[in-house]
């Protein structure tokens, strides 16, 4: 009930068009009557009342009743679907943005398969539902009612014997509606899995050829395979109780009219005309009756994708919007304020508290794990702080609008991701309008237009998904691109550097330097020629901060950055410089 | 190999012909057997079914103008007696639809799944993966509908019209062919229409191909998206591919539905005509009640035909599928193992390269002219700018392309000449771009070696220095993580990736960037436990940081794809070249310190 309410929600606004495709669904009931109707009253007229000059209009009346009945028909199927479409589009458009709204930390709990499952699969078993079920029920609701209520205008004794099977009906049609839900559930909890395995596998696919584990997919994939079909018996079982039960209650109607009218006949109380004409309208009581048992179940269904779909499109972010929007100069200016943070399991951060102003940069160093990653993440609020504040721009984070204060920070994540699109639409993703020239610019101040201009296709390359096709190196550069382009306040390195080699490197850093004016740069790196120019330099460790300040006083504190840097430069040889 | 993007339609490479309902077939036939007894039963079943109206007939026709209640209460019992065969038929019927509808689906999507696995890289590389989620999932499931119920239906329902048919002919021989006039005219309409049919369909699989790519990679991407608040402008892209779904459906389902009023439009017109003939027949060769039963029948005639234009329908619109599935399944794999190719037995590990060129695609050049060597146990470390074919090189290694010319050898043999798996399976390969599949951490690692005991697993993973952070976790070794990893840290999964590649226990092990985003001091610790670990395996190493590789055997420097010096740490230091200036930029900056 709740589902169809939501439904209903959407279907709302087409309600006019949709009243007046019932409507013409009416319509094209009572022209169902027409043809049984005159086929009655040919026999009873002409054939036994051997009136001849009835023929010819009542044939007329019947192809005239038919041809009006198609036409309307195709118009209100092409209605139907119609509105189907723009509620499902409706729907999908709403799921969409519900999945742009969405936080991090929905992504990280939630599989691309199952995401999937639902804007596909269960769209599909809403749109079945309001393009056919719903006509279909009140087509058959109309043509029931119609049906019974020219039998009772015929004749009332005979009408009220037939109908007495119709609670027996009813009885079996509720318990077939209550067991077969939960097996719709189950069909489309395992479609999701299905998706999922296919999912994995398809973006695993290096790694599975890399270990040659093509067999071992295809096992994992069969499981989930072969559930898939038990799942869909499991549910035809319930079908086949009782489907036949009421195909065959259905066929009693008949018994009952044949019976009970010809004993009428035979009393004289009916004629054998309407005997007739009460056989010629039996089907439109079996009919209903056994599209029920099928309606049913498409209900069913419906209500088991609903559910999911209505599910994620009340799943809230958990990062509420704020409403500054005002731009202002003073947003490069960050302070992080005895910042916590716990992704739900121990604490990610703790304590984090320094300041960094325009034009500086402030560099990140630690151990795998150590929350280098998570702590620009919070910048961004892409997470929000457990306990503590953020301030950009004099503001709490919390307090921005999440597209201000986005747009004002261009980051290059670590998992580079790049679309398969042009790689002009890639370095243009975050300014979509920017012209190719100053695409090429920011290509340029990343070091990446040198190869990209050497491609075949130059910036009209397409790179595959998540950017196969271009090296460790090249993605990272391009990704790079992708945040200068914007022209951030705030520009966040997350280890972008790290596939690239160390004359490129340079070469990056020194463009950096030159554009840096006004803007803060956070750069996490494990090298340390990556981090020695920062302003501040801090030492992460579980979560802590247990080392801050410029590289010269940091190697002065002989703690964990001068180890790192006695790793990675101590055993260097100073004579080989000789000569350079 | 132009690549794919979620806008661009998918180009058709075999069209969909008469072959793949032979092919679909196929499928079909093991539930032969089952069909055949399915239809035996539906056949009583529509027997039962047909009795209705002749119970009828008797009934007006003799038993009531008799007032013969005896009678009337006998046919009224064979009635119900028919209606419980109907009954029990029909639920034989459902269990044998669905069960052959959905194993024949299932079988489907088994080959196409397990043809997927025979695939190189670059079917992967060349398109959106939502284009190809699309095909094994909802294209194969809109073939349900034709399987369950169309098939058996088609069978019974030609079956249901031969019988009527008979009771036709049975009544009056003459009536019966001309209730047929209108079957040349309805073959007409079919023909006339099936074009714009088909052209529909297709279109509209495309689109659906097309936003399902659409809505995986935004899934997908979304980090980067939000990043860069692109979501408003997504919200439009997403419109107009949505947009295009929808105005192709809809153009689809107009053509679709013409079939019903052109069926149902022919079918009054023939009765309108038999109407006419047999009421001048009356008392001339046809009796009152037999034209009333006629009439019946010819009203029953057309619903079969109806149902076979259905199922007629339903193939048009799976033909839309059915040639993108069996596309896929023809798709070649780039490489597969030769027909002639050997076990690679247990090796070594010697590697050579002999003037080996490659290119990704035809028109380019990505390495020239590499050649090496590599002895058992050696290890060969690559270093060089980015871009320059690092990756490529090892790539090669287990052939996931194939070369252009040159040959790759493995303890004497040529990699092409022996098995894909036999190959692979004695190389320990840790990509550049680490993957995590959805499960325990545990398994993640268990992937390099799947027999390897808990034990063995944790000891890869403190052998990578992984095993402290994982033991930190709260559920350890069995913490459940996402697709890709998310709850991990991106050194972390490079870890755990680490460990999954030496589990395996190569005798080639190849490191691809293994370390670029661990930290110096867990680095260090890493190669410490692992100079024992690399013994008696050949192993590559590609890293960009210098000191991971000096001790290697030998170093590789390679730009352009070429190899432009060779040789020990010390030598190439000596050498004075291009190793020595970059080990020499990467401490230059630290010169003023
Ligand atoms: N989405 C998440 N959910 C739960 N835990 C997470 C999540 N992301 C990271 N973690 C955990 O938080 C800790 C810090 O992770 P983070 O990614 O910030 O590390 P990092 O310092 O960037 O490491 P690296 O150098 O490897 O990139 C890690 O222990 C990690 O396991
Ligand atoms: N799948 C592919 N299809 C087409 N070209 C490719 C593909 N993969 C890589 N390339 C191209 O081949 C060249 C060599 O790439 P490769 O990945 O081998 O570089 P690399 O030396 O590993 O660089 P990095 O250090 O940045 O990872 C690059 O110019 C890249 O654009
Ligand atoms: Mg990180
Ligand atoms: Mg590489």
């Amino acid at each position: 009930m709740q589902s169809l309410r939501w439904a209903w929600g959407y279907i709302r606004k087409y309600k006019m068009r949709m009243f007046f495709g019932l409507a013409l669904v009416l319509l094209v009931s009572t022209l169902n009557m027409a043809n049984p109707y005159l086929a009655g009253r040919i026999v009873d007229d002409v054939i036994y009342g051997n009136n001849r000059s009835l023929l010819w209009p009542m044939l007329g009346l019947m192809v005239g009743c038919t041809v009006i009945r198609t036409i309307v028909r195709y118009g209100y199927q092409l209605m139907f679907e119609n509105i189907s479409q723009n509620v499902i589009f409706k729907m999908r458009e709403n799921l969409f943005e519900r999945l742009m709204g969405l936080d991090f930390s929905f992504y990280d709990r939630t599989k691309t398969g199952d995401i999937m499952a639902r804007m596909t699969g269960d769209m599909e078993a809403i749109r079945h539902f309001t393009a056919w079920t719903i006509y279909m029920i009140v087509e058959n609701v109309t043509i029931f009612i119609f049906a019974v209520t020219f039998m009772f205008s015929i004749h009332v004794p005979l009408t009220l014997a037939i109908l007495v099977v119709t609670p027996i009906i009813g009885f079996f049609a509720f318990r077939l509606s209550n067991d077969v839900k939960p097996t719709f559930t189950e069909i489309r909890n395992q479609f999701a899995k299905l998706n999922s395995v296919v999912q994995e596998n398809i973006s695993g696919n290096r790694v599975v050829k890399a270990f040659a584990k093509e067999n071992y997919e295809i096992e994992k994939f069969s499981n989930e395979n072969e559930t898939f079909r038990a799942r869909n018996l499991q549910s035809a079982r319930i079908w086949e109780k009782y489907l036949p039960v009421l195909d065959s209650l259905a066929g009693v109607l008949t018994v009952v009219m044949i019976l009970t009218g010809g004993i009428m006949v035979i009393n004289g109380s009916l004629t054998i005309g309407e005997l007739v004409m009460f056989n010629s309208l039996i089907w439109a009581l079996n009919n209903p009756i056994r599209s029920a048992g099928w309606l049913i179940n498409d209900v069913q269904r419906f209500i088991a994708s609903a559910e999911k779909v209505e599910e994620l499109l009340l799943t809230k972010s958990q990062i509420i919007n704020g409403n500054h929007q005002n731009v202002q100069e003073k947003q490069a200016d960050i302070e992080f304020d005895h910042v916590y943070f716990s992704y739900g399991n121990g604490p990610a951060l703790e304590d984090i508290s320094f300041t960094a102003k325009p034009g500086q940069t402030i560099a990140i160093i630690g151990p795998t794990g150590s929350g280098k990653s998570t702590l620009v993440h919070l910048l961004n609020r892409f997470y929000d702080v457990t306990e503590g504040a953020i301030y950009v721009g004099g503001r709490n984070v919390k307090e921005w609008h999440l597209h201000q204060l986005r747009s004002s920070m261009g980051m290059v994540m670590q998992d580079i991701f790049l679309f398969s699109d042009t790689i002009e639409g890639n370095i243009a993703y975050g300014s979509p309008n920017a012209s190719i020239e100053a695409v090429q610019i920011a290509a340029g101040q990343a070091e990446a237009h040198e190869f990209i201009a050497s491609l075949p296709d130059g910036y009209d390359t397409i790179v595959g998904e998540r950017g196969v096709g271009l090296s460790g190196g090249q993605k990272q550069r391009i990704a790079l691109a992708r945040a200068l382009l914007k022209n951030p306040k705030v520009l966040i390195l997350d280890d972008t550097t790290s596939s690239v080699d160390m004359e490129t490197e340079e070469r990056i850093q020194k463009t950096l330097n030159s554009i840096q004016e006004g803007k803060t740069c956070f750069i996490i790196a494990h090298r340390i020629s990556s981090v020695k120019e920062a302003d501040l330099i801090l030492v992460l460790n579980n979560g802590r901060i247990i080392e801050r300040g410029t590289h010269d006083q940091l190697l002065m504190q002989r703690g964990y950055y001068y180890n790192v840097f006695q790793n990675q430069y101590g055993n260097f040889d100073i004579h080989l410089m000789a000569g350079m | 190999m132009a690549r794919n993007k979620f806008n661009v339609d998918e180009e058709l490479e075999t069209p969909f012909s008469i072959a793949h309902l032979k092919r679909l077939l196929v499928y079909v036939k093991p539930y032969k057997t089952k069909i055949m007894i399915t239809v035996l039963i539906m056949l009583a079943a529509s027997g039962a079914n047909l009795i209705g109206p002749y119970l009828i007939k008797q009934a007006i026709d003799k038993e009531i103008p008799g007032k013969n209640i005896e009678g009337l209460a006998a046919l009224s019992g064979i009635y119900l007696v028919a209606l419980t065969v109907t009954g029990i038929c029909m639920k034989f019927r459902i269990r044998m639809m669905s069960q052959i509808g959905h194993s024949v689906i299932k079988n489907i999507r088994r080959d196409l799944f397990t043809h997927l696995q025979k695939l190189s890289f670059s079917f992967f590389d060349s398109r959106p993966h939502g284009k190809i989620l699309v095909r094994v999932v909802n294209y194969v499931n809109s073939l349900s509908d034709l399987l369950s119920n169309g098939l058996i239906n088609l069978i019974t329902d030609l079956f249901s019209l031969l019988v009527i048919i008979g009771f036709m002919f049975s009544i009056n021989a003459k009536l019966t062919l001309f209730a047929m006039a209108g079957f040349p005219i309805l073959a007409l309409i079919i023909f006339l229409i099936k074009n714009a049919q088909r052209k529909a369909w297709q279109n509209l699989s495309n689109k659906q191909s097309n936003l399902n790519a659409y809505i995986h990679e935004s899934i997908n991407g979304i980090k980067v998206t939000q990043a860069f608040v692109r979501e408003e402008e997504n919200k439009k892209i997403f419109h107009g591919v949505s947009n295009g779904y929808k105005t192709s459906w809809l153009k689809a389902v107009r053509v679709h539905f013409l079939l019903w009023p052109a069926i149902e439009n022919i079918s009054v017109l023939t009765v309108t005509l038999i109407y006419v003939l047999g009421v001048g027949m009356i008392g001339n060769g046809i009796t009152v009640g037999a034209l009333v039963a006629f009439v019946g029948y010819i009203w029953m005639f057309w619903t079969p035909l109806a149902n076979i234009g259905n199922f007629y329908n339903a193939i048009i619109n799976a033909s839309a599928y059915l040639e993108r599935i069996f596309e896929m399944m023809d798709e070649k794999p780039e490489i597969s193992d030769r027909p002639n190719a050997k076990e690679l037995p247990i090796i070594k590990g010697k590697v050579e390269f002999d003037n080996v060129v490659f290119g990704y695609e035809t028109t380019t050049r990505n390495l020239n002219q590499i050649s090496f060597k590599a002895n058992p146990g050696e290890s060969i470390a690559i270093v060089g700018p980015t871009g320059a074919g690092k990756t490529t090189i090892v790539s090669l290694l287990s052939r996931f392309y194939d070369i252009g010319s040159g040959e790759i050898r493995i303890d004497d043999m040529n990699i092409e000449t022996v098995t894909i798996s036999s190959l692979r399976k004695q190389m320990g390969v840790m990509l550049q771009d680490p993957f995590i599949f959805s499960g325990t951490i545990i398994d993640n690692i268990r992937y390099g070696r799947l027999d390897a005991s808990d034990e063995e697993v944790i000891a890869a993973a403190k052998a990578v220095q992984a095993h402290p952070f994982i033991s930190q976790l709260k559920q350890g070794y069995y913490t459940e993580v996402n697709e890709r990893g998310s709850v991990l840290s991106n050194g972390q999964r490079q870890l755990i990736s680490f460990a999954r590649a030496l589990l395996a226990d190569p005798k080639i092990l190849i490191l691809d960037e293994a370390t670029s985003s661990i930290d110096t001091e867990t680095e260090l610790a890493l190669q410490k436990g692992l100079e024992t670990l690399l013994a008696g395996r050949t192993s590559f190493i590609i890293a960009h940081r210098l000191s991971t590789i000096q001790n290697a055997s030998k170093i590789l420097y390679i730009d352009k794809g070429m190899i432009l010096e060779e040789g020990t740490h010390d030598e190439l230091i000596r050498l004075r070249g291009l190793y020595w200036k970059l080990y020499s930029s990467y401490y230059s900056s630290l010169r003023a310190i």
